[in-house]
């Protein structure tokens, strides 16, 4: 049976979120940005892009491009909860619903449309009911698959309904560049383009086997994609397959070089990452530390493996901490991120020791009072000391419609 | 809109489907009418919901917060004409 899928897409997620929220910002050029002193421009409403204002600027760049930017500081909050409640609307058409991101979803309808008529109807009713209760609008891809279905939802933005039918796959796809298509990034396009690819039709009547000479295992997923087909399936949420790391990763307020600034934040990393695989009950025997430099290009990666798999955050921290004194330190830093990887699932530790016991328990009082009163109600005290400049401490993912949702993003 | 936090009084109609609607509120003895309430979110402070309304008296939009915990309201955030 022919699958029949949607991509619905949020336009301008969180720009439009503000608009609706701030009626003065309707019509206007916004810039929704970050919390921090430099900051770039996570994204902007349509009126501003189409002055050339585009994600990733700075805020001076996108200034320059639109001098009447209205710069918003972002809330994630709200489009946190926003994103929950359009994806439980989602929930009432089919139960195949994946949250591929906070704006973003694949259903699979195939089954719902002897219920609800024919798939227009139901992108028809879900655009109708996002854009009463919220007042944002979004645009639907409808196609036999995923990939087209994606590609469907980006041809008309925004507020756009986009069908691609089985019979015009083939003529869609000749001319439509590959760089288009989701899963093709430029490192793909370049290796292509040196291959004389140009366009998925190209791709598609390309022999399989100079493919997977090219790009080993994925040559023959690639000539799929070219003739677009897809076979992946729409993921509902609980079903994914498991987390197989946790990590956070920060943008500092201001480059830093001092040791003690350093490592509160990598305290402050650790926590949050400790935080999580606690939360999702895995614990983790390698440890990875990344830095970025303040010139932005030069960074680091480095990794510790360890005995025993570790979820406590001052174990993560020590291993960081650990990684961190084996390095010279070439430039103040930008951005830090630490990761616990190697998992092992429904971790308890047993700790054989009164110490270990003790860290557990004392851990496990702070996890209980941070789920009852908020993220950081408790804190180790040196993180407490400088918390206004300590970036964020939202413990992400705090989007996910049924995942961990109790977080305090103040 | 600049972020501020204090506690305030707000009037609101408690509508059926668990539905809350801000009336007016008081901010330095002066009762403002709500005229729209234009976005309403919601969040968690641990286990404590908080509601979140932006609201508009024709003249600027606040943002009020619903302190489920406590029962108590704040305003957290204003942005003048």
């Amino acid at each position: 049976m022919q699958r029949v899928i949607l991509h619905i897409d949020m336009n301008a997620f969180f720009a439009s979120v503000e608009q609706a929220v701030n009626p003065k910002l309707r019509g206007k050029p916004i810039a929704v940005v970050g919390g921090g002193h430099r900051t770039v421009i996570t994204t902007s409403s349509y009126e501003a892009r189409a002055k050339g204002v585009k994600t990733g600027m700075a805020i001076w760049e996108g200034k320059r491009m639109c001098p009447e930017l209205i710069i918003v500081v972002g809330d994630n909050r709200k489009y946190t909860h926003t994103s929950s409640e359009i994806m439980a609307m989602m929930q009432d058409y089919t139960p195949e619903v994946e949250v591929f991101s906070i704006d973003e979803a694949f259903l699979d309808v195939t089954a719902s449309l002897s219920l609800f008529g024919s798939a227009e109807t139901i992108a028809y009713q879900i655009k109708a009911r996002i854009r009463h209760r919220f007042g944002i609008t979004c645009s639907i891809g409808i196609a036999p698959n995923k990939l087209l279905a994606k590609l469907a939802s980006d041809m008309q933005k925004p507020d756009g309904l986009t069908i691609i039918r089985p019979e015009d796959v083939e003529r869609v796809m000749e001319r439509l560049p590959v760089r288009e298509l989701c899963g093709i990034g430029r490192n793909v396009e370049r290796r292509l383009l040196l291959m004389g690819i140009r366009t998925c039709g190209e791709l598609g009547r390309c022999d399989e086997a100079r493919l997977t000479r090219a790009f080993g295992i994925v040559g023959p997923r690639l000539k799929l994609m070219g003739q677009g087909g897809d076979t992946a399936a729409v993921i509902p949420f609980g079903q994914e397959d498991e987390v197989k790391s946790v990590g956070h990763s920060m943008t500092l307020a201001r480059d830093i070089e001092r040791r003690e600034e350093i490592l509160r934040f990598l305290l402050q990393l650790s926590e949050m990452v400790g935080r999580r695989a606690r939360r999702y009950r895995v614990a983790g025997r390698t440890v990875a530390l990344y830095v970025r430099y303040a010139d932005f290009f030069t960074s680091f990666g480095r990794q510790q493996t360890l005995p025993r798999p570790v979820n406590l955050s001052a174990d993560i921290y020590r291993a960081a901490t650990d990684i961190l004194d084996g390095v010279v330190l070439e430039q103040p830093v930008r951005l830090m991120g630490v990761t616990l990887s190697n998992l092992c699932h429904h971790a308890e530790q047993l700790p054989l020791f009164e110490e270990e016991r003790k860290r557990e328990c004392v851990t496990r009082a702070m996890d209980d009072l941070n789920s009852c009163y908020g993220e950081f109600t408790v804190a180790y005290g040196s993180l407490l000391a400088d918390r206004h400049k300590n970036g964020s401490f939202v413990i992400s993912p705090a989007w996910r419609p049924a995942g961990i949702r109790h977080v305090d993003v103040s | 809109m600049e972020r501020i936090r204090r506690p305030i009084r707000v009037a609101v109609v408690f509508e059926p489907g668990n539905r809350i609607v801000p009336k007016w509120f008081e901010l330095d003895r002066c009762k403002h009418e709500v005229c729209e309430t234009t976005y309403q979110w919601r969040d968690w402070a641990g286990k404590a919901l908080r509601l979140h309304f932006a609201v508009s008296d024709g003249q600027a939009l606040y943002e009020l917060v619903y302190h489920t915990g406590d029962q108590s309201w704040s305003l957290v955030a204003m942005e003048a004409t």
